[in-house]
């Protein structure tokens, strides 16, 4: 609110509940990590195939089809923002589809096949990019 | 001169030819004072000044988030939410961050500036440029005294007057929209109020600043982040050049 007149104090305090609760509606941002993966439990590693990987902001993602039992299940990774990862040797060519990588991270707290990426191996031992400095 | 620099300099021509308020005489040059311009990136390992936190005001929590951690839910890092946001944050659903609407929103510079991104600085007698990568985000911070017009935007990035106090930078920040202040549910509204002070380290190779906010109607204290950032020569911030298409993936996510 811009240029407000003094106004009575049950008006006001009207306007703060308005302000709040149009906060809510407008402000978004940066999903929160503490928030979404679980930080407390041990990390998930998974290893399987992958079927994409996108390298744009805010974050990368690399999906891999995961062998179970006679099928499969789909797991996603989302990385750390690719111009950060740029930084650490990482490009939009560090993945193929068809590469087998080992995921590691912290899974999504409601459960669902998705991580934050902490580490990406290929199947040869070799690590994607560097590790944080 | 390479093009980028060329870009720069012509931007800072164009802002100071197409001023867009009232601009007030020019005070000290630049070379008088500590001179910020280059590329920073974040460092965590670099202790809170105690010069600059000897400035912070009483009843100021100090939040210790800087960086890539953050505060899990129903944690505010010291601040003392007013029964409407503490109201607004209960209902917050952390999902909706996930949404090709929400998830390419920039958050103000309450929440970008700490993030773990670097910042890139242009200086001159009458403003800085300070470019985040977080989000592509250009803030102006005029050093001339100019107010802003009366019908001037909301933004995330605000209207920023600076002035010298030493060697110390002091900025004011008004006119943001509303975003959040910690990630987690606790929202500032249009009214918020940051004041900054930036300072270089002894040796320059470090830039220091702690961010004070101030906002009432969500906040009965103040709150307050020490951020740091190491300067590195021949680097410039990238394009961040969001794509919201990738929240389509968590909301795939079984």
């Amino acid at each position: 609110m811009r240029n407000r007149k003094p106004v009575r104090h049950v008006v006001g305090a009207a306007m703060a509940l308005v302000l709040a609760w149009s906060s809510t509606q407008l402000a978004q941002a940066h999903h929160s990590f503490a928030v979404f993966f679980d930080t407390d439990a041990q990390l998930v590693k998974v290893t399987g195939v992958v079927r994409d990987f996108q390298f744009r902001n805010p974050h990368g993602v690399i999906t891999i089809e995961v062998p179970q039992g006679q099928t499969h299940v789909t797991w996603r990774a989302e990385t750390n923002s690719p111009s950060i990862l740029h930084r650490r040797g990482w490009n939009s060519d560090s993945l193929h589809v068809g590469d087998t990588v080992t995921l590691e991270g912290w899974r999504a707290r409601d459960g669902s096949r998705y991580m934050r990426l902490k580490s990406a191996q290929l199947a040869d031992g070799r690590m994607v990019g560097q590790p944080a400095p | 001169m390479s093009a980028r620099a060329f870009a720069a300099v012509a931007l800072l021509g164009l802002i100071a030819s197409s001023a867009p308020v009232c601009a007030a005489p020019a005070t000290d040059a630049v070379a008088t004072h500590p001179d910020f311009s280059g590329f920073w990136n974040l460092d965590m390992k670099v202790p809170r000044d105690p010069g600059l936190m000897a400035l912070v005001p009483p009843n100021t929590a100090f939040m210790d988030d800087t960086g890539p951690a953050e505060f899990p839910a129903g944690n505010y890092g010291g601040l003392i939410l007013t029964p409407a946001a503490q109201a607004a944050a209960k209902k917050w659903n952390p999902r909706t961050q996930l949404t090709p609407e929400n998830a390419c929103r920039p958050p103000t510079i309450v929440y970008a500036l700490q993030g773990p991104f670097p910042i890139e600085i242009f200086q001159s007698d009458k403003f800085i440029v300070m470019k985040l990568e977080y989000y592509d985000l250009v803030r102006l911070i005029f050093l001339d005294g100019r107010k802003p017009e009366a019908d001037y935007p909301h933004s995330p990035t605000g209207f920023s007057s600076g002035h010298w106090e030493g060697s110390t930078l002091v900025v004011t920040t008004d006119h943001l929209e509303a975003g959040t202040i910690t990630n987690n549910g606790l929202d500032h509204t249009e009214n918020m109020k940051v004041t900054e002070r930036f300072r270089l380290s002894e040796d320059g190779k470090v830039l220091m600043a702690t961010q004070e906010y101030e906002d009432p109607a969500v906040i009965k204290n103040r709150g307050v982040r020490f951020i740091a950032w190491r300067r590195q020569s021949g680097q410039h911030v990238y394009p961040y050049e969001c794509d919201p298409g990738f929240a389509g993936n968590y909301q795939d996510a079984k």
